[in-house]
């Protein structure tokens, strides 16, 4: 039997807002602040705010590039430890 | 937990068998070739991570090489199908630590649900003051750069795992070795401050308005 979903308060949802954004709730509790997301004009530009703001951070992993450099150093220091693929 | 203990240390006698050595946990391919298959192809993602500790391109650089050769050197402990970029990174944390000559980057922040009531009331003075169009401006990627790399490690490194490397609550905890509740407090705050400079980027840029209250930094 599914478990009942509860209404929660502004308070409650912005507190468990990260954790829902980043879907770290249990399945009771994501659908206890989408559903007041849903109907809260004030706590849905934060949700909003907080999606732009994680999608921008995940963007940084085109950003921060290893050096064409590292690679081949680290494959050389492997190397002299005895890996070997050949 | 899904894989052996990371990084035990210095080679034991197993590593030492061989580069030619197969072994029944890598499906039957040599040592060599399933360390080539698994481990090699996150090279990229334990650099942004121990840059993200590390905050110099240099002292990175030296701390993937550590992870890779004690990698190498344990990859007898690596268990086959469970998550080798965890794994790894676990080493690399562990490299850093060591780099330092210290055992652990504490920062206790301990109330997380006072960390995102307190980011949702920034995000309102945002929007009152007009400094959250800065998500909308071109300029975002550099801005969160800085602000990123304004961090003490163990929030830098929370970020950098959950929000960048794409690590869930658990995982992270695990190679931080710190408790879920302490990862979960570490970012929360991260991203509380990270709004705050964000902010003050925004406003210094013109984006917005500078209330009589004016901005914080964090």
């Amino acid at each position: 039997m599914p478990e009942e979903i509860h209404a929660i308060d502004c308070q409650t949802a912005v507190r468990q807002l990260w954790d829902y954004l980043d879907e770290e709730l249990d399945d009771r509790r994501m659908s206890e602040v989408r559903q007041h997301l849903e109907s809260c004009s004030h706590c849905l530009p934060h949700a909003e705010f907080g999606t732009r703001f994680i999608q921008a951070l995940s963007s940084a992993r085109e950003r921060h590039e290893m050096p064409p450099d590292v690679r081949p150093q680290v494959m050389a220091a492997l190397n002299e430890a005895g890996f070997s693929t050949d | 937990m899904l894989h052996s203990t990371a990084d035990p240390g210095n080679s034991g006698p197993a590593s030492r068998l061989g580069a030619q050595m197969t072994d029944r946990r890598h499906g039957g391919v040599s040592k060599d070739e399933s360390f080539a298959r698994d481990a090699l192809p996150w090279m990229d993602d334990v650099y942004r991570f121990a840059l993200a500790l590390a905050r110099e391109p240099a002292d990175a650089q030296d701390i993937v090489q550590e992870t890779y050769l004690r990698a190498y050197r344990s990859w007898h402990t690596f268990e086959e199908g469970s998550d080798c970029r965890r794994w790894l990174f676990t080493i690399c944390r562990n490299a850093f630590l060591r780099s330092r000559q210290s055992t652990r980057l504490e920062v206790e922040v301990n109330d997380a649900d006072a960390e995102a009531i307190a980011s949702a009331r920034e995000h309102r003075a945002m929007i009152e003051d007009g400094s959250d169009r800065v998500l909308a401006s071109v300029d975002l990627g550099p801005a969160l750069d800085r602000a990123l790399a304004g961090l003490d490690a163990p929030f830098r490194s929370a970020v950098q795992l959950v929000d960048i490397e794409d690590q869930s609550y658990e995982a992270a905890a695990e190679i931080l070795g710190v408790p879920i509740g302490t990862v979960r407090s570490r970012l929360f705050r991260a991203r509380r401050q990270m709004q705050q400079k964000l902010r003050a980027h925004a406003l210094d840029a013109g984006l917005g308005h500078h209330s009589a209250e004016g901005h914080r930094d964090a």
